[in-house]
């Protein structure tokens, strides 16, 4: 009876007893559709005859033709050693580091945190080519210098090596290892410690019994986070591996795909194993790092974490890291920086240099690729940038908030590109849309289709981690007050996602511009990008100051924009924390 | 005046099903003050959650004022937008990119049924900040106030949109002590000023008490007893509505016999005389119950006469300020007293003395 006599305005209002949830079915169908369509048309190419256009008859030869011999041992060897020895390499730098910034009294912590932000804005093609104007056998200035002071006959360095490769990504991804745990030594309650000192351990008992097995989860994830990135990087196999004749999985797989003719399904059978070995480790990963959840370190509020006083080894060890620093990132810019003024090879602290110029820059700056392929990155990385800002907003928002059992979908395709090498990932791309007749082949539709789902993962870290800090009940009173759904999102959840949502954009563009291992499959002619006309420069015997100033024009505005990220990340975290007190005072 | 009728709602956790809420019905009259009283996770949060439109139950029907906005068999449900409640949250959801005047200015800026001008949102909001002493804070960004405050604010904008009911999920919980009693007060003086049918939920014993007209005692998923705050305290029906409102002592017997009101209990420490809320029948297992300020110390012998007496010893004093609270030993289980003198002393022998009219027995 009550359903009759109501006063209200039903008629422009039925209640609904269950409708669909249309967001979360257009998000999982655009997450599949990023996600598995490539990955379907890899398998496809994988086992069908290679016929040049679309796929041929079911065949295994690509696998016999790609994993018989004794190369394919040499190829899971290298690029095992390769990707292990850059995540121990890393782990160790970035690990002293991330102790000295979060658990000591040493002085310069913001400074070296900032450093290691700065480190994401260089592009890798072009550290792996400033490390060679250095250590190279040839051409290399430290090289040249400990040659003429020593009297040595050889070079002391060779960077065309596997420990030259290794060196050349650890120094520029040992700041990631040092993010990564950074947070967890934070994190960690130093009353764990403390408990341990007052039953009567001493520090160096506790360290293992006490702080490393809490921070094994930490460690563990780190550790394969980096092993995964081993193996998917692109730029220093390309640019050290290649002349030194020491091939990984990606040059390998890029080789196949660039032959003639091209052996896309060699390159297809490829790309399954070196996914096949990611997935392991993201397995293991997941696994580590769902542990750390039971290793409830986070206590919340009321704590302040007790340093250890160095004393008289404060500076040592602060000097230790600057110079770590300096080395590592100050080195090859600075190699960079110097050789851009000249056009001929030019070594520091070497002759007398001739005089400088600003001959490089002129020419680049005049050069009719360069303006196109900065339109080209800027405009397709801008693009990237808000769809998958937009895309992982909406997919965070529904993976938290909604009740429904397929939730879960959201994160699990959000992700999965994390585990998928850039490689491949242009590699399937382009094997897919040379079949699928939507006409995104040889436009720059076809890089944002690969830039935004290679950023997938990172929009929804930050789009997640920004959900989470929202209480629901600031949604939810809004729903009791009146507001339908958009404009929940609207008035309410929009405006206090909005600096985590430029934190995801700026994060997602820089990613997209310095992007090369899937954009030197997808780019064609009149489809530039800064990262594959620079390689194409660098090999194809452009002068050394032009590659160089190439380099330097890339890399001034790319560090503009990430110091820009972090002052924005700083007052989001002061705003947050501002919040924080007052509701603890409160 | 809302009516809940067979409310059910259930969650898979961790792979086993959860019955959060279990068969609840409850009906509650214009302009009463209804507390839902329990430990957390007995349901009341939930069914509060279910009557606002934020969680959806499997089966029963919720009627808010004469319109039906949830009725599983009709398949009738109007989303919390809709259902034009007020509501508190514990948190109080102040949101910090808002002045306190957009907070409360947003139910009125997202009304559907009737479109506010400008000026009569500006008259309107002032009107709720004048009520709930925020005045002169209009322009302040809600996130300067303080805790108290943001609760007030957190009143005005749940009232701004005249809403029919008003749920207030642990809306003190949050507060200091002193602060929480200023409040409650404050709370029940605007209810009682605007009339509004409110539910209240709480997990405290003492706000419920002081705040309600009614109170429903809710106990994994079910209403266990439901009453005046008086009833719920002096008449519980089950040893657990004893022991939650309030701290109960417990004596484990076997009713000996009726006569007239009170009603002979055998325990193990004499005969102890009772009420029952319903007729027992002799032989049958039972608990007789005292509350610890019902009881009296004596000194050796010296309990009047017609009062339950039991024998013990002092085993502790906790020291409260206006009462002390005594732990005597009976032998077999310890008792609480709650008297005024601080004269008795650790190891003492004492004998406790109730009136059999204070002392409520529960079938076993």
């Amino acid at each position: 009876m009550a359903t009759l006599d109501q006063p209200l305005d039903l008629s422009s209002d039925p209640p609904r007893w269950r409708r669909p949830n249309f967001l979360l079915i257009v998000c999982v169908a655009i997450g599949l559709w990023l996600v598995l369509v490539p990955l379907a048309g890899l398998l496809l190419t994988a086992f069908t005859e290679d016929t040049g256009l679309g796929f041929g008859a079911f065949t295994l030869d690509n696998f016999v033709e790609a994993y018989s011999g004794a190369r394919l041992l040499r190829l899971i060897g290298n690029s095992v050693i390769y990707a292990a020895g850059t995540a121990i390499v890393t782990f160790v730098i970035g690990g002293f580091v991330a102790w000295a910034v979060e658990r000591t009294d040493a002085p310069g912590a913001m400074l070296f945190h900032n450093l290691a932000l700065l480190s994401f804005a260089i592009p890798g093609l072009l550290m792996a080519m400033a490390w060679i104007f250095v250590l190279s056998p040839n051409i290399g200035w430290v090289n040249a210098v400990l040659k003429s002071t020593l009297g040595l006959k050889n070079a002391p360095f060779n960077i065309y090596s596997m420990t030259g490769m290794i060196w050349s990504l650890s120094s520029h991804y040992f700041p990631l290892a040092y993010l990564a745990l950074g947070p967890a030594l934070r994190a960690l309650d130093v009353r764990m410690e403390e408990a341990g000192l007052v039953s009567g351990g001493r520090y160096w008992q506790v360290v293992p019994k006490i702080t490393l097995p809490l921070l094994r989860p930490a460690i563990l994830s780190g550790l394969l986070l980096l092993f995964i990135m081993g193996l998917s990087s692109y730029e220093v196999p390309r640019v050290i591996g290649l002349p030194a004749r020491i091939e990984v999985f990606t040059t390998r797989i890029q080789n196949a795909a660039i032959e003639t003719p091209p052996e896309f399904g060699v390159a297809s059978a490829l790309s399954l194993l070196l996914l096949v070995v990611c997935l392991i480790a993201v397995y293991f990963y997941r696994r580590a790092t769902r542990n750390a959840e039971a290793f409830a370190t986070i206590t919340g509020k009321g704590y302040m974490p007790t340093r250890i006083e160095l004393g008289r080894w404060r500076w040592p060890v602060s000097i230790a890291i600057l110079l770590m620093f300096a080395i590592t990132l100050g080195l090859p810019l600075f190699t960079l920086a110097w050789q851009s003024f000249f056009s001929n090879l030019s070594q520091p602290f070497m002759n007398s240099p001739p005089k400088a110029t600003l001959a490089n820059y002129a020419y680049i700056l005049r050069y009719p690729i360069f303006i196109d392929a900065v339109r080209t990155s800027v405009v397709v990385s801008a693009m990237a940038a808000t769809v998958v800002v937009a895309l992982t907003m909406v997919m965070a928002w529904v993976a938290r908030r909604s009740a429904s059992r397929f939730a879960w979908l959201l994160d699990a395709l959000a992700s999965a590109p994390i585990a998928i090498p850039s490689v491949i990932v242009g590699a399937s791309i382009l094997f897919t849309y040379l079949v699928i007749p939507i006409g995104v082949y040889g436009t720059i539709w076809i890089l944002l289709i690969a830039y935004v789902t290679l950023s997938l993962p990172y929009g929804m870290r930050f789009a997640s981690s920004g959900i989470t800090q929202i209480h629901r009940e600031l949604e939810e009173v809004a729903e009791v007050s009146g507001a339908r759904t958009g404009q929940v999102l609207r008035r309410v959840l929009l405006p206090l996602l909005l600096p985590f949502l430029l934190a995801a954009w700026i994060y997602v563009f820089v990613l997209s511009v310095r992007e090369l291992g899937a954009s030197i499959f997808l780019v064609g002619p009149g489809v530039n990008v800064l990262a594959t006309i620079s390689l194409t420069m660098w090999e194809e015997g452009g002068s050394y100051g032009a590659v160089a100033a190439l380099g330097v024009i890339q890399i001034l505005p790319l560090l503009v924009i990430v110091a820009g990220l972090r002052f924005l990340e700083t007052r989001v975290q002061r705003h947050s924390r501002g919040g924080a007190a007052k509701a603890a005072a409160g | 005046m809302f009516t809940i009728e067979n409310l059910q709602k259930s969650y898979v956790a961790n792979g086993a099903e959860v019955r959060a809420v279990d068969g609840i019905s409850l009906d509650v009259e214009t302009g009463k003050l209804i507390t839902l009283l329990g430990p957390s996770g007995c349901g009341k949060t939930t069914t509060l959650r279910c009557l606002a439109g934020l969680e959806r139950p499997q089966s029963g029907r919720i009627v808010i004022g004469n319109r039906t906005v949830f009725d599983s068999a009709k398949r009738i449900f109007v989303p919390a937008s809709d259902r034009g409640i007020g509501m508190v949250f514990q948190s109080y959801a102040i949101w910090p990119h808002m002045t306190v005047f957009e907070n409360v200015a947003f139910p009125l800026r997202v009304a559907r049924k009737k479109k506010y001008s400008a000026a009569q949102i500006t008259e309107r909001v002032a009107r709720m900040l004048d009520m709930v002493q925020l005045t002169g804070y209009a322009q302040r960004q809600a996130t300067q106030l303080s805790g108290g405050q943001q609760q007030r604010l957190a009143f005005a904008r749940g009232l701004v949109h005249e809403p029919a009911i008003l749920l207030l999920d642990e809306p003190l919980s949050n507060l200091d002590a002193k602060l929480r009693e200023q409040m409650r007060l404050e709370l029940k003086r605007l209810q009682r000023t605007l009339g509004i049918t409110t539910v209240y939920v709480t997990h405290d014993q003492s706000e419920a008490l002081a705040l309600s007209d009614e109170i429903a005692v809710f106990d994994t998923g079910r209403i266990v007893q439901r009453g005046t705050p008086q009833q719920i305290y002096r008449q519980p029906k089950t040893p657990f509505v004893a022991d939650f409102v309030g701290s109960a002592n417990f004596l484990p017997g076997t009713v000996r016999g009726s006569d007239g009101d009170l009603t002979a209990v055998d325990t193990a420490h004499g005969v102890m005389r009772c009420t029952f809320a319903e007729p027992i029948g002799a032989g049958m297992k039972a608990f007789v119950t005292a509350r610890p300020e019902d009881i009296t110390l004596y000194d050796g012998a010296g309990a009047p006469a017609g009062a339950n007496t039991l024998k013990g010893t002092i085993v502790n004093r906790v020291f409260l300020g206006e009462v002390v609270d005594y732990i005597v030993d009976l032998g077999d289980r310890e008792l609480r007293a709650r008297v005024r003198s601080d004269d008795f002393q650790i190891g003492q022998s004492v004998t406790l003395g109730v009136p059999p009219q204070k002392c409520v027995g529960l079938a076993g």
